[in-house]
C-alpha cells in the first residue's frame, strides 16, 4: 500500500527579517513549495518541514532563538512535533 | 445575497534594485545586499590620484591581498547603516548603564590599589591604542576595494572611537569625575616603559602602506590584548574584590567577539579566493610572521604589570 504524504504548511509574514528565515527553510527542505501572497508567504511540503536554528542564524547574521519563530508565523497546517532550542519540526502526527 | 471575497496578486515589476538583479536575479533580497552589492564606484573617475602613479582613485591594487570578486565577501553580521547604528546604540546604552551603576556606588574609585594601578597604567592608556587602530581602520575604509569590505572597515573605525570613549569614561569615573587619570594615562602611553613596545608597534602599523596589512596587524594585537585584559582578568577581578573591572570589561570582550566575526570571515575569503587564493595565503603568512611576534612581545610587556592582580 502506498501512503500519500499529506502536505504540511507554514504561513509566514513577509518582512525583511523573515526573508532570511524563509531562505533557511527553503535550504533545509528540498521539497518545499513557496507561494507569495500580499504580505504573506505560504510554505508547503509533503509530510514535514524543518526549521534549523543554525541555518537561520547563518543567513540572519545574528543569534536567533527558535522562540522568535512565533513572531514570524501567521498560521500553520500540521503539528509542531518538535520545538526545542535547535530545531522546529512541523509534521502530521496522526 | 452572497459576496465572494477574492484577492488579486499584483506582481511588482521588479523585486529589487538593479545592482542585486545583476548578481542574484530578480528576487527579493535583504536590505544589506541592496545597500552593498556593487555600490563601489568603478568607472568615470575624473581625477587620478597624483600621489599614487598608475593607480585609480579607487583601486583594488592598494593592497597585496586581493579578491577576484570583492562581493564574494559579505559581512556575516550583515551590517549596513541601520543595523549597525541600532546595535552599537544598544551596546553603548548597556555600557552607560553599567557605568552609571559603578559611578553611583563609586566602585571604580574604590578599587583595590593593585587593580587601580592596572586601570591607570594599562587599561586607560589603551584609549590611545584604540585611536591608532581607528586611523588604521579609516585607511581601510578609504582604500579597500568593494563596498562589502569598506563598510566593515568604516564600522570598525567608528567602533574604535567608541571603545576609546568607553575607556575614557572609565578613566573619568575612576578619577571621581575629573580628567586626572586621563592625563596620567597619556603620560604612561608616552613614557611608560611597559607601553612602549605597543606604542611603537601601533605607530608603525599606522604608516604601513598596505591597508589590509594594517588591519590584520592591528587584529593580531587585538588577539593578544583583548583576551588578556578583558577575558582572563575577569575571574581574578570577581574573586579579588574588583567586580567593577569585570562589569565594564564585559562590554569590551563582547565587542571583540563581534569584531572577529567579520575579520575571520574576510581572512577565510582571502585565503580561499579562486584566483588570488595561493598568493593571498602567502601574504597572510608573511603578515602573521612579521607582526605576530611583535604583538606578543607588546602584550607580554603589559602582562608583567598584571601579575599582581592575577
Amino acid at each position: 500500500m502506498t501512503t500519500t504524504l499529506r502536505q504540511v504548511g507554514i504561513d509566514l509574514q513577509e518582512s525583511e527579517d523573515n526573508r532570511a528565515l524563509i531562505e533557511a527553510i527553503e535550504g533545509d527542505n528540498p521539497d518545499l513549495t513557496i507561494r507569495h501572497l500580499p504580505g504573506l508567504v505560504k510554505l508547503q511540503a509533503p509530510g514535514r518541514i524543518v526549521v534549523n536554528r543554525e541555518s537561520v542564524e547563518a543567513r540572519l547574521g545574528r543569534e536567533w532563538e527558535t522562540g522568535e519563530f512565533q513572531l514570524a508565523i501567521v498560521s500553520y497546517a500540521g503539528n509542531f512535533s518538535e520545538w526545542d532550542d535547535d530545531q522546529i519540526v512541523v509534521s502530521w502526527e496522526h | 445575497m452572497q459576496y465572494e471575497l477574492r484577492y488579486q496578486v499584483i506582481e511588482p515589476k521588479r523585486h529589487t534594485y538593479q545592482n542585486v538583479i545583476d548578481r542574484l536575479g530578480d528576487q527579493p533580497a535583504s536590505r544589506y545586499l541592496e545597500a552593498t552589492l556593487d555600490v563601489q564606484p568603478r568607472e568615470n573617475f575624473h581625477y587620478r590620484p597624483t600621489w599614487a602613479a598608475g593607480r585609480e582613485l579607487y583601486d583594488e591594487r592598494f593592497s597585496a591581498l586581493r579578491l577576484a570578486d570583492p562581493y564574494r565577501f559579505t559581512d556575516p553580521r550583515q551590517y549596513y547603516y541601520t543595523p549597525y547604528v541600532t546595535n552599537r546604540a544598544a551596546l553603548h546604552e548597556e555600557f552607560g548603564k553599567t557605568l552609571a551603576y559603578l559611578e553611583e556606588r563609586d566602585l571604580l574609585a574604590k578599587l583595590p590599589p593593585a587593580w587601580r594601578s592596572v586601570l591607570a597604567a594599562v587599561v586607560v592608556p589603551l584609549r590611545h591604542y584604540e585611536a591608532g587602530a581607528q586611523l588604521v581602520s579609516v585607511a581601510g575604509a578609504r582604500f579597500a576595494y568593494g563596498t562589502s569590505l569598506e563598510q566593515c572597515c568604516s564600522f570598525a573605525a567608528f567602533d574604535r572611537i567608541g571603545t576609546a570613549q568607553m575607556l575614557s569614561r572609565v578613566g573619568i569615573a575612576a578619577a571621581g569625575g575629573t580628567a586626572d587619570m586621563l592625563s596620567s594615562a597619556k603620560q604612561e602611553w608616552i613614557d611608560g616603559a611597559h607601553l612602549q613596545p605597543l606604542r611603537r608597534l601601533t605607530e608603525e602599523i599606522m604608516v604601513t602602506g598596505d591597508w589590509a596589512e594594517g588591519i590584520l596587524a592591528i587584529g593580531l594585537i587585538d588577539r593578544e590584548l583583548y583576551p588578556l585584559l578583558y577575558q582572563s582578568l575577569d575571574q581574578p577581578a570577581l574573586l579579588g574584590g574588583a567586580a567593577a573591572y569585570s562589569l565594564f570589561s564585559q562590554h569590551l570582550a563582547g565587542w571583540y567577539a563581534d569584531q572577529r566575526k567579520w575579520l575571520d570571515a574576510l581572512v577565510a575569503c582571502w585565503a580561499g579566493d579562486p584566483e588570488h587564493g595561493p598568493a593571498n595565503q602567502a601574504h597572510l603568512d608573511r603578515i602573521t610572521t612579521a607582526w605576530q611576534p611583535r604583538a606578543q612581545h607588546a602584550a607580554a610587556a603589559l602582562d608583567q604589570l598584571l601579575e599582581e592582580v592575577k
